[in-house]
């Protein structure tokens, strides 16, 4: 079998049936798991806790006054290529109809000319990141084997989109291949390493601020 | 055909046949013209050609439909390209000889021996290997019998068509007479395959008389194909390709879209992905081609075309099965059933996990200090 | 900024002067330079006009560049081609067509008359023969005057 027909095939195949059963075990398996019982008197109801605990998803969006000096720059720069890959993601037609292919929805999507621009854009943004991952002492103390392979197979996935839908760097057939097979590469991985954070970061501001708020602290 | 006409040069026989020298002359050149040679090569190969003496070409039909054929003798009206039956002396073809049965095959045999190592042997059809050969027999002989020994005396092979190509319809899932290409039997000898469902006329003439002419095999591409017509994909040379380029696609055939000339991705065209000339020498002398015509490119000229997901479906579409497409049904059955098992082996794990802390926190309380 | 000073300064007309677009432009500096070739080595050479990228628009405007010259022919052999000699001695546009009059090849000869318009010493022969058998023929039917003509055969 070549390529093509391997990666999108018995590969992806395969890479949406990990991809579903690891997602849900690490959710499920740490939403099943016990909190600690605060013995406290809670300075806020448990509705008002909840409530404050859902506006903490929002809220913790963007960095307090104090830090914004500090980590504003590294914030913005991740809000940007996480815009980028959304809109590439989402609005360009051939992901349309691969997602269409397989569950059946369909959306309009934005000319190929403004997609192309935002992916080269979100390739820049990707490189700057890494660039200060690797620069900044903090960063590179703290940054292991997740970060950085996260950070390549996403990469991956998007230099061989550029490839593919440009025509350089090979036949369409190989490009296209190896765009879906790094695809799948992703799908795997996905919940084994950081990019669980797409699913964690939610219900993690949602009880770290119910929690505060029951303390009556400010989240 | 023996018809005392073998040892005719090319010349002889085009005036037997009322075809001035200027005619041929302007054959060769639109010959020389579609295959990207400079236009004096035109007037240089009927010079060549007409003194030369006219190749044997044996031609074998096995596990076919007879397209191929019909796509290079049919046509409205009696075309140029079958000027090339002319330079050729076809020796063989159960098609379109008159002859039948244990005469046509002793003619047969007697050219293929008369030409020993010097005929081009043209095959169409794919070979079925089955059955100990039984799929597809003529005179008591398997097809795979016949191709051996056929291929034996040949100069080259040329495969017209998919089927004798890379296998065809025939050897599309499941594969029931086990069906191969002719390259897959034959070793050892030169082939050039000219792919399509059918091929091109033009493709076909035009590679034949490069043959013919200069007795070499053309440049030939990682599938044995001529580069000078499949070089290119249908994408690169699409008229459609700028509107792929701005994203404008057809929604649905012939709508308002799609009679604009916009790209026809989201009909499953295969354009990006297919190898053949038909975006440049089109089809019927030049009317038009599928993409042209509304509908997307089949893919017809690549291996295994029929096994690559339905003709309808986008190329970024998930391609499951070698025998049907992917259904949204099918994948959401999937990935809920993956949904269960994980939340199943999310609640075990949390259950270890809820046993671990249980343990922990009693083991904390126990190892507390009692009073203040 | 005397080192802008030094920048050479090229000036280009803001229109072409004779309305041609580069594509033509080019292909007829392609034909001055054969048209040398076979000036000064007698050597003749033709453009094929199918390989080369022309817009409807650039054919008619190379057509109007190379105008049409005193002599025009047809050529009837499987389907008609037309040998037009342009105004630019030298210079010829032909197009061949099928019998079913689709245009099978395009071409500019730059020659001083193009090849296909004669014949070979072959056909001469031949024709030869045909004209005598002709006489031959005619010879049987018409009244003897002398008797010079049954003489060569």
């Amino acid at each position: 079998m070549d390529l093509l027909s391997l990666a999108r095939g018995p590969l992806l195949k395969v890479a949406i049936v990990v991809f579903c059963v690891g997602v849900t075990w690490r959710i499920v398996g740490f939403a099943l798991l016990r909190i600690r019982r605060d013995y406290n008197e809670p300075r806020a109801s448990l509705l008002k806790s909840a409530g404050k605990g859902l506006l903490a998803v929002g809220t913790r969006s963007w960095p307090h006054p104090e830090f914004i000096a500090r980590t504003g720059a590294g914030e913005a720069l991740g809000y940007s290529y996480h815009i980028g890959l959304f809109a590439l993601v989402l609005l360009f037609t051939p992901h349309i109809l691969f997602l269409h292919s397989l569950f059946g929805v369909s959306w309009s999507g934005l000319p190929s000319g403004i997609i192309t621009v935002i992916s080269v854009l979100t390739l820049t943004l990707f490189l700057a990141v890494l660039f200060r991952r690797v620069t900044n002492p903090v960063m590179r103390l703290l940054s292991n084997f997740d970060d950085y392979f996260s950070w390549f197979i996403t990469m991956l996935v998007i230099v061989s989109g550029l490839a593919a839908t440009a025509h350089v760097g090979g036949r369409y057939e190989t490009l296209l291949g190896l765009h879906i097979l790094s695809f799948d590469v992703l799908l795997i991985w996905f919940p084994f390493g950081k990019l669980m954070h797409a699913f964690y970061i939610f219900p993690s501001r949602a009880i770290n601020g119910s929690l505060l708020a029951r303390k009556g602290a400010v989240s | 055909m023996p018809d005392g006409s073998e040892d005719l040069t090319v010349g002889e026989m085009l005036r037997r046949h009322g075809i001035s020298r200027r005619g041929f002359i302007k054959f060769c050149t639109a010959a020389a013209s579609a295959m990207a040679l400079p236009p004096a090569m035109g007037a240089a190969m009927a010079a060549q050609l007409r003194d030369a003496r006219r190749p044997s070409v044996v031609y074998l039909s096995f596990q076919e439909c007879t397209g191929c054929l019909e796509s290079l003798t049919r046509s409205f009206a009696p075309t140029i390209e079958n000027l090339i039956f002319n330079i050729i002396s076809l020796d063989y073809d159960d098609t379109l000889m008159a002859a039948a049965g244990d005469a046509a095959e002793a003619a047969r045999d007697q050219a293929m021996q008369a030409n020993f190592g010097k005929y081009v042997l043209i095959v169409d059809g794919s070979v079925p290997t089955g059955a100990g050969g039984g799929y597809c027999t003529s005179g008591g002989k398997s097809a795979v019998d016949t191709l051996r020994e056929a291929a034996k005396g040949a100069a080259a092979i040329v495969c017209v068509g998919t089927c004798a190509a890379f296998g065809g319809i025939p050897l599309a899932d499941p594969n029931p007479t086990e069906a191969w290409s002719v390259a897959a039997i034959v070793a050892g000898k030169p082939i050039i395959n000219i792919s399509g469902c059918p091929p091109i006329p033009e493709v076909i003439t035009g590679t034949l008389l490069q043959f013919v002419t200069t007795g070499k095999i053309p440049d030939l591409d990682e599938h044995l194909r001529p580069k000078v017509f499949f070089g290119n994909t249908i994408h690169d040379r699409c008229y459609r390709r700028p509107f792929y380029d701005q994203g404008k696609f057809a929604k649905s055939f012939d709508d308002e879209g799609a009679r604009n000339g916009w790209c026809l991705y989201e009909l499953g065209c295969k354009g990006p992905t297919t190898s053949n000339a038909c975006a440049t020498l089109k089809w019927n002398g030049g009317t038009s081609f599928p993409i042209e015509s509304g509908h997307g490119c089949l893919g017809c000229s690549e291996p295994g075309f029929w096994d690559k997901g339905s003709f309808y479906s986008a190329l970024s579409a998930a391609v499951w099965g070698k025998a049907g497409e992917t259904s949204p049904k099918q994948s959401l059955q999937i990935a809920g059933a993956a949904v269960v098992a994980g939340a199943a082996i999310g609640a075990a794990s949390a259950g270890v996990a809820r046993a671990r802390q249980s343990r922990q926190e009693h083991q904390h309380n126990s190892d507390e200090p009692k009073g203040g | 900024m005397s080192r802008f000073a030094g920048i050479p300064i090229r000036v280009e007309p803001p229109e072409p002067i004779d309305g041609l677009g580069g594509g033509v432009r080019a292909i007829l500096h392609e034909i001055v330079t054969l048209l040398d070739r076979l000036a000064s080595a007698n050597e003749p050479a033709a453009i094929d006009l199918r390989s080369l990228p022309m817009s409807p628009a650039d054919r008619i405007e190379l057509r109007h560049a190379l105008g049409s010259g005193e002599v025009r022919a047809t050529l009837n052999a499987e389907g008609a081609s037309t040998i037009q000699e342009t105004h630019i001695p030298g210079v010829w546009w032909i197009e061949h067509r099928d019998l079913q009059d689709q245009l099978i090849a395009e071409l500019i000869d730059i020659t001083l008359v193009p090849d296909i318009l004669a014949r070979d010493r072959e056909e001469i022969a031949e024709g030869m023969r045909t004209l005598r058998e002709q006489l031959a023929s005619t010879a049987a039917l018409a009244p003897d005057p002398g008797g010079n003509r049954a003489g060569r055969q």
